[in-house]
């Protein structure tokens, strides 16, 4: 891809190591939290504390260390900039991956939550399935579930950055709620969940892609004037030290107990109070571990990326052709 | 030792943000780290990760971070967000479609004759696009590629075509539909809430009472408020900048020259400016009106933003045939709707909605649709617009958010420091009350400026400061009023050298002959005009209270006269309406008074002849509730300067009980039995020994004449409350049983045509079951229960139907109840017909002579000329601090 010669050393393959086992070490995370509050077993500190428990979690971490060290000794036949690039790609499918979820979840249920409102559940799909399509804990697993992972499936099969539909969405949605309620004087609770769900999505899916576009705000007074290996030291450290740790504090304590920021509305299938509202609630929990995810990712590529340029490798084509040098952004 | 951490944050914090670091991450990130440092360090030399703390664990506040994280869109109550979104798409869609920079070129050519005609255009381009985009970067950049090369060739000074540029550019951040002022109606509306708690404390300690009225409490707000605040200050900043480049121009024409208009102004000229100017135009009017009268959320009005743009941008972009269609199309259903609308009931929750009218609409509505899909499709197939216009709105959507959500764990470690406490006590115990803190909060806000985005300012600063200087019953400013303010000084930042946002766009684009230092010099005026409007808003608060106040009570759900925030003013227009009007009120009187008394029955009559006292009376009690606030007035000269000396020493006392508080806690972390811990226990009972002695001294300062004042001022106050209250009753009281018995007389036709049902009601006892008889009275309960004094009547039927029904049922009871009902009726009809053949008029004279005095607050809503004073009037808040 890149004419870069390959970066070797032991400084590159720390490097790589640290980038891998970031990626590694955060799905081992989820893993281990879906193990210990879904079914039930120990975490891996238990592991270590000698009592026999958490074993799975513990030979979950064994492997995610093992995949980042094979990871890293591959990695080693090309320039560090590859494996950002890498990353990136990973970051961007589970990004498109998450954009098809909600966008499946929020057409299915707002329709769902409409044919609720206005009591036509029964006559399609017979008393016993509209009782439970009323029931969050029904809707969740038989409904909601299967509409992510075929989102996911459906990712696999597409390229580019489709989450920036989103914005022309929450535009279009909050128009028919307009409409609606000026021209009918008709109004439901799930129609500003619909809106407020995909302003949500917006705003925290575009985080990472935000990132690799240069469109978060920088006090650029002293960053403008630097060298390039003086950005790319402060990208590096800062992706470490500040973007990281803002990530696993995020899933950390977002999932350290069943009633969490993130776990507690997920492990309830959390809905909206109101009636003939969207039974979407705590999906919005979810999006903030997505942030998190994506986020910890991108970083890990912002991170070899910034180390790529500072050892003096240099920047590949920018990816896909959203990228307009000439717009000027704007606040 | 929380003040060293509190230190480190914001060293740290200064640090990163300087290196450069995206401000979304370097905010929460160096908040973790110092949380994180503060446990680690507290863990080893203290012994446990609370210890170095204000108050709470360093697991509380980082779970408490995350919490706020998922606060900015977990609950509707924030939905205003959503508009932030919306209006980057719109003004990023005019922008793209060069829709902006034909409105530049046409408004150069129509302005471009005057003196400083071209630097006019872009003073005038710059408040348009502001309000429709409101993004200063694309405006800044925009005219420094169109308007810059050609105020250049035209012999501009430079100075002056730079700044005009630079400070037109940054109106967009005070010109509604504005981002920051979405932001900071947000932060101010939990601020005013915290405010409001922190006077309601400071009432219940001042007055002993535990629940404060509610007239005495923070103003609050909403974006649309604040829109419409924004509004007149932001035509008093345009205003400023014409007259500035008028003058110059008028003062030094060889500086900024008129231009030689070089294109005809023919039909094909006014053609261009037509579709140049109207199409933004009716955007801007659509979207603002829409707020301002009170029509459509902010949010609704940004969606509608948003598609009228594209719009636009469908036949902006397109050359080819049917350019317009699409738009015309859009239009033309628009005015189908309303025309539907108008005629047709399209209410889908009624149950009477006209079945042809909503096909109708239906059709209109697709059409619309269709039209939008249809300029969308252009958009995106030409040039790939709508895919940049996406992807832009995304990007600038993230970054303002993620700030958002990042300065969220920063509030938290400045909180988890102590650091709220600290700015609390520093600007509680500044003297000179709220002028002084505002001065000083103002200029930290206009210093941080030179470095910091308004974003991180609005969202970083207002938290902090916003509570403390709206708590204050002084001033007692509006949330509105401060928020503007605060919007008008941020935006200054944009403008100052040598780090203004918008400087570094012009640099960008402007060409090389251009100096910087000429930028810098150009910006200073406007940074003065700047600070000047800021200083008129400062002193004329009704001109951004003026306009919100205006629309609330002219709108359809208007606050009734007895509002309690209204009362001050409606009082106003009492006290002077009433002694008017006296004549009036007596001469309806004695006509009424005159007029036969036989025609009531003696209930009636009894009360009318206590409500014509109560108006009696009404005039006295009025004089003597005026005497008592006259006593009040006359008090406070005395009373003002000891309440405020006295309420400085409180605050001093309490400064030291918090204190006192803070060091007794950390006494408590100090366990153990080394000599360094007992060392430590003595300082701090030798500095809480030393505080304690500061307040006895403190105490002893508080004047002994104070008590006795204070309970005399109170005693006045009391007594005012009491007239208040008496003229209220009497006068009240009467009016209501006025306008009720006009309508218990005019219910008497209506008695009448039930008199047939009730006539026969003995058949319909006679020959069906008791249950069928008792559910036809029932119903007639019902009917006779909704007329106006038929309460009598109600009573009487109820009891015929519990004979029939009841315990111990009787036809025979019921039948002879029914008789009975039946006289009851039509006496009832006859007094009433007789009272309304002659007497009524006069009643309902009086009724009117006093309905806009003594009746005044129990009507449904002011009328207009009335509303109109009240909104000039409460535009301009009283000073409540002596009632605490």
């Amino acid at each position: 891809m890149t004419a870069a010669p390959p970066a070797r050393g032991p400084s590159a393959f720390i490097l790589r190591l640290f980038a891998w086992g970031t990626v590694c070490a955060t799905f081992a995370f989820l893993i281990e939290n879906y193990l210990v509050f879904w079914r039930g077993q120990s975490g891996a500190m238990a592991f270590l504390s000698g009592t026999g428990d958490g074993w799975a979690a513990a030979t979950l971490y064994a492997l995610a260390l093992a995949l980042a060290v094979v990871l890293a000794i591959r990695g080693a036949r090309r320039p560090l900039m590859d494996d950002s690039q890498r990353i990136d790609a990973l970051v961007r499918y589970f990004i498109r991956g998450c954009f098809f979820a909600v966008l499946l979840v929020g057409i299915v249920d707002a329709t769902l939550s409409f044919l609720r409102a206005e009591d036509m559940t029964e006559g399609i799909f017979g008393p016993d399935l509209a009782s439970n399509l009323g029931l969050t804990r029904w809707r969740g697993p038989y409904v909601h579930i299967p509409l992510v992972l075929l989102g996911f499936v459906i990712a696999l099969f597409t390229r580019g950055v489709p989450m920036i539909w989103l914005a022309l969405m929450v535009v279009a949605t909050q128009l028919f709620l307009v409409i609606g309620r000026f021209v009918f004087s008709y109004e439901q609770p799930f129609m500003a969940d619909l809106v407020r769900m995909w302003y949500a999505a917006l705003f925290l899916f575009a985080s990472a892609y935000t990132l690799v576009e240069e469109g978060h705000v920088r006090v650029d007074v002293f960053y403008t004037t630097m060298s390039r290996r003086g950005k790319a030291l402060v990208n590096a450290l800062g992706s470490v030290f500040l973007g990281m740790s803002l990530c696993w504090v995020i899933l950390i304590f977002g999932t350290a107990t069943r009633a969490s920021p993130i776990n507690g509305p997920i492990i309830g299938f959390e809905q909206s109070q109101q009636s003939g509202g969207m039974f979407t609630k705590y999906f919005f929990a979810g999006f903030l571990a997505v942030f998190a995810i994506s986020m910890m990712l991108q970083f890990a590529a912002y991170m070899l990326r910034a180390a790529a340029q500072y050892r003096g490798e240099p920047d590949p084509e920018p990816p896909g052709g959203l990228s307009d040098p000439q717009a000027a952004t704007g606040h | 030792m929380e003040l060293l951490f509190l230190a480190i944050l914001i060293g740290l914090m200064m640090l990163t943000l300087g290196l450069g670091f995206p401000v979304a991450f370097a905010l929460p990130g160096s908040a973790i780290a110092t949380i994180g440092l503060a446990a680690g360090t507290g863990y080893i030399f203290a012994g446990s990760t609370d210890a170095y703390f204000a108050h709470g664990s360093a697991v509380e506040w980082l779970s408490a971070g995350v919490t706020n994280f998922r606060g900015i869109y977990w609950e509707a109550e924030r939905d205003t967000l959503i508009a932030i979104p919306l209006f980057i798409f719109m003004g990023i869609m005019l922008q793209r479609s060069k829709i902006a920079e034909e409105l530049l070129v046409t408004m150069a050519k129509l302005f471009g004759g005057l003196p400083g005609g071209l630097g006019i255009s872009v003073v005038v381009v710059g408040a348009l696009l502001a309000a429709t985009t409101g993004i200063v970067g694309a405006t800044v950049v925009a005219m420094g590629l169109i308007s810059l090369p050609a105020m250049l060739r035209n012999n501009y000074s430079h100075p002056l075509a730079t700044g005009t540029i630079l400070s037109s550019g940054t109106l967009g951040q005070i010109i509604p539909p504005s981002i920051v002022l979405i932001i900071l109606a947000d932060q101010l509306s939990s601020a005013v809430d915290q405010a409001s708690a922190m006077r309601q404390a400071a009432y219940r300690e001042a007055t002993g009472q535990f629940s404060m009225p509610s007239e005495l409490d923070v103003v609050t707000t909403s974006a649309g408020d604040m829109f419409m605040g924004a509004l007149i200050p932001g035509m008093v900043l345009v205003g400023l900048y014409v007259l500035y480049i008028l003058g110059y121009a008028l003062l030094r024409p060889q500086n900024a020259p008129s231009v030689p208009i070089d294109t005809q102004m023919d039909r094909q000229f006014w053609t261009r400016v037509f579709f140049a100017t109207v199409p933004p135009l009716a955007l801007i009017f659509i979207v603002l009106g829409s707020i301002i009268m009170g029509v459509a959320t902010v949010t609704q009005a940004g969606a509608v933003g948003a598609a009228g743009a594209t719009v636009m941008a469908g036949y902006k972009l397109y050359e080819g045939r049917g350019r317009y269609v699409p738009a015309i199309l859009a239009v033309l259903s628009l005015f189908a709707i309303g025309y539907l609308h108008a005629a047709f009931n399209l209410n889908l929750r009624s149950l009477e909605f006209s079945t042809v009218g909503v096909t109708l609409a239906i059709i209109a509505v697709v059409v619309l649709v269709f039209a939008l899909g249809w300029s969308a499709l252009r958009a995106y197939h030409i040039d790939g617009t709508l895919t940049g216009v996406m992807s832009e709105t995304a990007k600038t959507t993230s970054l303002v958010f993620i700030i958002l959500l990042g300065a969220a764990m920063l509030i938290s470690a400045f909180r988890a420091f102590g650091g709220e406490v600290l700015v609390k006590d520093f600007l509680g115990g500044l003297p000179g009350g709220f002028w002084m803190q505002f001065i000083l909060v103002m200029l930290v806000i206009f210093l941080l400026g030179f470095f910091l985005d308004f974003i991180e300012i609005a969202i970083v600063v207002v938290p902090i400061v916003a509570p403390i200087l709206l708590m204050n019953p002084e001033a007692n400013v509006t949330a509105i009023w401060l928020g503007v303010m605060i919007g008008l000084n941020i935006q200054t930042s944009f403008l100052t050298p040598p780090f203004g946002f918008a400087l570094f766009y012009l640099r960008g684009v402007a060409a090389a002959t251009v100096r910087t230092v000429s930028m810098y010099k150009g910006v200073v005026p406007f940074i003065a005009l700047q600070l000047l409007s800021l200083v008129i808003v400062g002193f004329n608060p009704q001109l951004v209270n003026y306009l919100p106040a205006r629309v609330s009570l002219l709108s359809e759900t208007a606050p009734p006269p007895r509002n309690p925030r209204l009362q001050q003013c409606v009082e106003g227009i009492l006290l002077r309406e009433t002694p008017r009007a006296e004549d009036d009120i007596r001469a309806a009187m004695a006509t009424l008074r005159a007029a036969d008394p036989a025609v009531l029955p003696p209930f009636e009559a009894r009360q009318l002849e206590t409500a014509l006292e109560g108006f009696e009376e009404g005039f006295d009690l009025l004089e003597e509730f005026r005497a008592a606030l006259q006593r009040v007035e006359d008090a406070t000269p005395a009373y003002r300067p000891l309440h405020r000396e006295v309420s400085r020493l409180n605050a001093e006392v309490t400064r030291r009980d918090t204190m006192i508080e803070r060091l007794q806690r950390q006494a408590r972390f100090l366990r153990g039995e080394t000599d360094e811990l007992d060392e430590a226990r003595a300082d701090i009972a030798a500095r809480i020994e030393v505080l304690e002695l500061e307040k006895a001294e403190i105490l002893a300062d508080i004047p002994d004449r104070w008590e006795a004042e204070h309970d005399a001022f109170l005693e006045v106050l009391r007594e005012e409350n009491m007239a208040r209250n008496a003229f209220r009753r009497s006068t009240e009281q009467s009016y209501v049983f006025l306008r009720e018995l006009a309508g218990t007389i005019t219910a008497g036709d209506e008695i009448a045509a039930m008199l047939p049902r009730l006539a026969e009601l003995p058949q319909v006892i006679a020959n069906t079951t008791p249950e069928e008889a008792g559910e036809h009275i029932r119903e007639l309960e019902r009917e006779v229960g909704g007329l106006s004094g038929g309460n009598d009547l109600r009573g009487a039927l109820s009891d015929v139907r519990r004979s029939l029904t009841g315990r111990n049922p009787s036809q025979e009871n019921a039948l002879e109840q029914a008789a009975e009902t039946l006289d009851m009726a039509r006496a009832e009809v006859d007094w009433r017909q007789r009272a309304a053949a002659g007497w009524l008029a006069d009643l309902e004279r009086l009724e009117a002579a006093t309905r806009l005095n003594f009746g005044l607050r129990e009507q449904d809503r002011l009328t207009r000329d009335q509303a109109l004073e009240v909104a000039a009037c409460v535009a301009n808040p009283p000073d409540v601090s002596l009632r605490f």
